[in-house]
């Protein structure tokens, strides 16, 4: 499929994700036991056997950088296209300080890559986003369907209102009114904000928004055109996750444990690939205990783990108890420490006989680094 | 161009002794430790020790291992000058070359290319060997010494120095004997098989080596004692330390079974002395609601929802509900149903064994008694039995014994 162009925005920082997302940008958020969220929209990318993919930054991406590098782990470390990182081209404009208004508004801001790509179609969105989604046949469809836009939607996600975009369909199939971070969800189908669209159109669009200063896609430029333009929704069927708070961070997480998600999501025909790091494999020592949980290489248990989620390099010391927890990469379990409904960052360290409960509803979380 | 050390690693073997686990492939391309495969150990020690510019002499069976090396970026080997580089026997001009004739000879062949780095010495290592070792340190002895050759050594017990190559040193290091496997040992200095040679010096004997038709073209039965008569000086380099050959199946086992002590035997958490490997990208692994996991490495990939005691899970392993493992090997992607039975056993990769089936059993004294190999691909089925130390490399059918 050399004909999809991908690109990725992520210039994003949820301010609700809190603790987990103030040292980085939402793409870098670390999901899944070894992954970054990038890592899922990157690699549906290249298994649908897109060759060319802009990453579209604006502010904290040094993580993100750090993480992607040239792209090798995803393949796309090319002679002629693979990856590119799109950061703004100048910060002179008062009006884009912070982040971009909207994806029209990073568009514009990189309109000579725009033109430059080699591909007649366009896949693009935000790539903080968990899923497994088969682009090839979103592309498919597409092209089957004669679609100016392609909308890829979701039936199973319910997110916050206010931060969703809902898509209504008329009786021919297309997509006859959206509404926009609502009071109150208007329709069972919500739009998964990817969207392919041919480059003409795409540049026609961006030259338009740009003279108009209209920043978004969907309200502004997607919206007002529903009636002239074909756009039909490509309503996935698998798993989503998207993160809008610390809570339902912490149940998606734990949808990790259900055998029918991690099925699908990492589903081995469509592999989620990610940065490579040498972790020896995981040890048990012969007091351990781990039940129902989801465990990445390089971590030593000699305590107790059940419902959990652990990422690399996780310790956990004898007698202490792990429970219902997502521990990030290099958390310091002491002895005798107990902790249930705790979502730890990166290098956390729980002390000795140390006691912190959550709940469900309400997890603990810890930022990167802290000494409990 | 030029490199002042060069390292040669001989993978050329077949790993008879290994048996089953070596039909398809190189004895340095067998899994270890749940993360690796046997060459990672020599490989990483290269790259920690600043060596850049790594020669695989390979032979047997090589299709797994050349794409296991690949460009080398799993040990940072992917460099423009060096790097590492895949050395295979080949014809020249007139229809000659043969096979690599033994391990000096594989090296004679590959004069050409030790010619283009030009380096001032040579190391030679074998992909046998599970041991951390850094190499620049056993170079700066030997450059010290000013030796022709240095030899690693390793002090062993006077009963176990009957089954290595014995090197008979003065107190300075300096070795005036070599003798393999003597009945009567008088040190108990074993060869490691790990030599650095001055390139100048190692070459002429290579030339003259093989100009002998009566020679077996070796480092141990030739070339050590050439350089030996001829009065070359030659040193012991003394490692302490971890090392072991994992030539057989009982040590290959044994080894594994040393890493479920971490932090005693060689650490593979240790973040100064990394062991690289290739790995493929898997989600991490699952324990399921009935798993009991204690005294055991599990890896990437596997789902857990038996009992695995004291053993070594690779990755993409599987082990269902009911099923039991203790102090086994379970290599990439083998599957153990429901209900079955796995004691002191290395089951290879992508090996099944059925629900209820037994394989090996715990030791029972009898002289017969030891480690049950299942070679990769076979499937041993519902309730059939393998019997300790059965090397099974063809399927068994449900219900019988092999």
């Amino acid at each position: 499929m050399n004909d999809l162009h991908g690109i990725l925005f992520a210039y994003h920082s949820d301010l609700n994700l809190g603790e987990l997302t103030r040292p980085r940008n939402t793409c870098s958020l670390p999901y899944g036991g070894r992954y970054r969220l990038i890592d899922f929209m990157l690699s549906n990318y290249v298994n649908a056997g897109i060759r060319d993919v802009g990453l579209v930054v604006h502010q904290s991406y040094q993580s993100l950088l750090d993480h992607v590098g040239s792209g090798k782990d995803w393949e796309l470390s090319r002679k002629h296209g693979g990856l590119r990182i799109l950061p703004p081209f100048s910060f002179a404009d008062e009006k884009s300080r912070g982040e971009y208004g909207g994806i029209m508004e990073a568009l514009a801001g990189v309109y000579s890559y725009l033109q430059d790509i080699r591909q007649d179609y366009v896949i693009m969105g935000c790539g903080d986003i968990a899923i497994n989604l088969p682009v090839a046949d979103v592309f498919q469809q597409h092209l089957d369907t004669g679609a100016d836009v392609t909308v890829v939607c979701t039936r199973k996600m319910h997110g916050s209102p206010r931060s969703t975009t809902y898509v209504a369909l008329g009786e021919d199939g297309r997509v006859s009114d959206m509404s926009i971070n609502p009071p109150a969800a208007d329709s069972p189908l919500e739009s998964l904000e990817f969207y392919i669209v041919s480059k003409k159109l795409l540049l026609d669009m961006v030259a338009y928004a740009s003279a108009h200063d209209l920043r978004t896609f969907a309200k502004d430029t997607l919206l007002p055109r529903l009636g002239t333009l074909k756009v039909v929704p490509y309503i996935h069927e698998g798993y989503v996750a998207r993160f809008q708070s610390v809570s339902g961070y912490y149940e998606q997480s734990i949808d990790l444990l259900d055998p029918a998600v991690r099925a699908d999501l990492f589903n081995p025909a469509r592999p989620i690939r990610t940065k490579d790091q040498s972790n020896p494999s995981t040890y048990y020592g012969s007091e351990a205990k781990s039940v129902n949980s989801l465990v990445a290489d390089g971590c030593l248990i000699e305590g107790t783990v059940e419902n959990s989620v652990l990422f690399r390099g996780v310790t956990v010391e004898a007698g202490a108890k792990v429970s219902n927890c997502v521990l990030m990469q290099g958390t310091v379990v002491r002895a005798g420490a107990s902790l249930s409904y705790v979502v730890a960052d990166k290098d956390v360290q729980i002390n000795q006989g140390r006691m912190l409960v959550g709940h469900a509803t309400y997890p603990l979380a810890i930022a990167k680094g802290s000494i409990v | 161009m030029k490199k002042e050390v060069v390292a040669m690693l001989l993978a050329g073997g077949q790993g008879s002794r290994l048996y089953a686990l070596t039909s398809q492939v190189a004895k340095p391309a067998v899994p270890f430790g749940g993360k690796y495969r046997i060459i990672d150990f020599p490989l990483s020690n290269c790259v920690n020790s600043g060596i850049d510019t790594v020669g695989v002499l390979t032979q047997y069976r090589p299709l797994e291992l050349n794409g296991y090396i690949g460009s080398g970026a799993p040990w940072d080997l992917d460099v423009s000058d060096g790097g590492v580089h895949i050395l295979p026997p080949y014809m020249r001009e007139g229809e000659q070359g043969t096979w690599y004739k033994g391990t000096a000879n594989a090296i004679y062949q590959n004069m050409g290319f030790l010619d283009m780095y030009d380096p001032e010495y040579v190391v030679i290592l074998s992909g046998d060997h599970i041991y951390k070792m850094d190499y620049a340190d056993m170079v700066a002895a030997h450059k010290k010494s000013g030796a022709a050759c240095t030899i690693a050594v390793l002090e062993v017990t006077m009963e176990e120095a009957k089954r290595f190559g014995i090197m008979n040193a003065y107190e300075d290091g300096r070795v005036y004997e070599f003798e393999e496997k003597p009945k009567q040992p008088k040190s108990n200095l074993a060869s490691m098989g790990i030599y650095v040679f001055t390139w100048s010096k190692l070459r002429e004997y290579l030339i003259a080596d093989e100009a002998d038709p009566n020679s077996a073209n070796d480092f141990g039965k030739n070339i050590i004692p050439n350089l030996l008569n001829a009065g070359e000086l030659l040193m012991t380099y003394r490692f302490q330390g971890y090392w072991k050959d994992v030539g057989t199946i009982d040590s290959l086992w044994d080894a594994n079974m040393d890493l479920l002590s971490p932090h005693s035997a060689i650490d593979p958490y240790d973040p100064s002395w990394p062991i690289y490997a290739r790995t493929p990208i898997r989600p991490p692994h699952v324990t399921g609601p009935n798993a009991k996991i204690t005294h055991s490495l599990v890896t990437g990939g596997s789902e857990v929802n038996g009992t695995v005691e004291n053993s070594v899970l690779f990755h993409s392993v599987v082990v269902e509900e009911g099923a039991d493992v203790q102090y086994s090997i379970l290599m990439p992607g083998a599957v153990v149903k429901a209900g079955a039975k796995v004691y002191y056993s290395i089951v290879a990769e992508n090996a099944v064994v059925e629900a209820n089936a037994t394989v090996g059993s715990t030791p029972t004294g009898d002289p017969d008694w030891g480690i049950a190999v299942v070679a990769s691909g076979v499937t041993v089925g519902e309730n059939a039995v393998v019997s300790p130390k059965a090397m099974v490399r063809e399927n068994v059918k449900g219900g019988e014994r092999a």
